[in-house]
């Protein structure tokens, strides 16, 4: 069991699964922007428009999860000094900024035809900035920061500070009066959108998932090769 | 039908713009992770071959991501 942590079985699943997301995901991402962009209809109200839906959602859901995925993981870092927890937070915050970016700009686009104005000082929106904030801070201090342990402390109270955000941005609709409008998914309740929408949804959310892991593998792998050649030093001494 | 689709009743710029962008970024932050990657390996495995034999052997034995590795460097020149 122990075996299944040590990195150098890591490291050979990390490649038979760069692999298979590889021969798979063309064909998926086909499919999801075939129902996407073809398939689904046009809302009642918003007509075609709502089609940047099926990006900018599954981004905000990406973003969120894994901000609170690095959260988690810098606590229990914090706690019991697991390196590969360190190693996966890092390698996950540029995709939470990735993503995060991703909403903000698609969320602005879609503002316009809906709203008649690409940007507002709105509750959920200027959340979504500071989250932003957040993973760049994060970023730059893994980046900057060569003392471990002093990266691992600051990153992990940053993430700490950041997670109060995280129900902020997804109550923030309830909360005051903003021009989003409440979630139409729920997970625990009925949810309000038609299957129609729901599956387009849905694929393009599993396609950006697989396109994750393949970035947070290939990133990971980079990690475990720079300690591997800083362990390499050694025989040169 | 393909221009209904390009034009999407007059959203086409903002549906368009928006894939693109999302894709597009995708697609670079892909390609500048994986182009890392590769420069990493080829860095490791050019370390390795600048080893003595004697030395290049011990760190082999030691390590299997480090002959995965120089296996796979070799395998791609």
């Amino acid at each position: 069991m122990l075996n299944f942590f040590h990195n150098s079985y890591i490291f050979f699943l990390i490649e038979k699964l760069i692999n298979f997301i590889n021969s798979i995901f063309f064909i998926l991402l086909l499919i999801a922007l075939s129902f996407a962009l073809v398939f689904s209809p046009p809302d009642y109200l918003q007509g075609e428009s709502v089609r940047i839906m099926y990006v900018h959602v599954p981004a905000a859901w990406i973003s969120l999860a894994s901000f609170s995925c690095i959260a988690i993981l810098s606590i229990l870092n914090f706690i019991f000094k697991i390196k590969n927890l360190k190693l996966i937070t890092k390698s996950i915050a540029p995709i939470g900024l990735m993503f995060t970016c991703i909403a903000i700009v698609t969320g602005s686009i879609w503002g316009r035809p809906t709203w008649g104005t690409f940007w507002a000082w709105d509750a959920r929106i200027t959340s979504m900035v500071i989250m932003a904030l957040f993973y760049l801070v994060l970023i730059v201090i893994y980046k900057f920061f060569d003392e471990d342990d002093k990266a691992n402390k600051i990153s992990s109270i940053i993430a700490v500070i950041g997670l109060i955000n995280i129900p902020i941005i997804k109550y923030s609709v309830e909360w005051w009066s903003t021009l989003h409008q409440p979630a139409s998914i729920k997970i625990t309740g009925t949810s309000t959108i038609h299957s129609s929408m729901l599956t387009p949804l849905m694929l393009m959310f599993f396609v950006l998932i697989l396109y994750c892991a393949l970035i947070f593998l290939m990133k990971y792998k980079t990690e475990i090769i720079r300690i591997k050649k800083k362990n390499l030093k050694r025989y040169d001494q | 039908m393909i221009s209904n689709l390009i034009t999407m009743n007059g959203y086409g710029i903002f549906v368009w713009s928006s894939f693109v962008i999302t894709f597009l970024v995708c697609g670079l932050v892909y390609y500048k992770t994986r182009k890392t990657l590769k420069k990493y390996e080829k860095e490791f495995a050019k370390e390795i071959e600048e080893l003595t034999t004697q030395q290049r052997k011990t760190v082999l034995r030691n390590s299997k991501i480090a002959s995965e590795i120089l296996a796979s460097y070799n395998k791609t020149i």
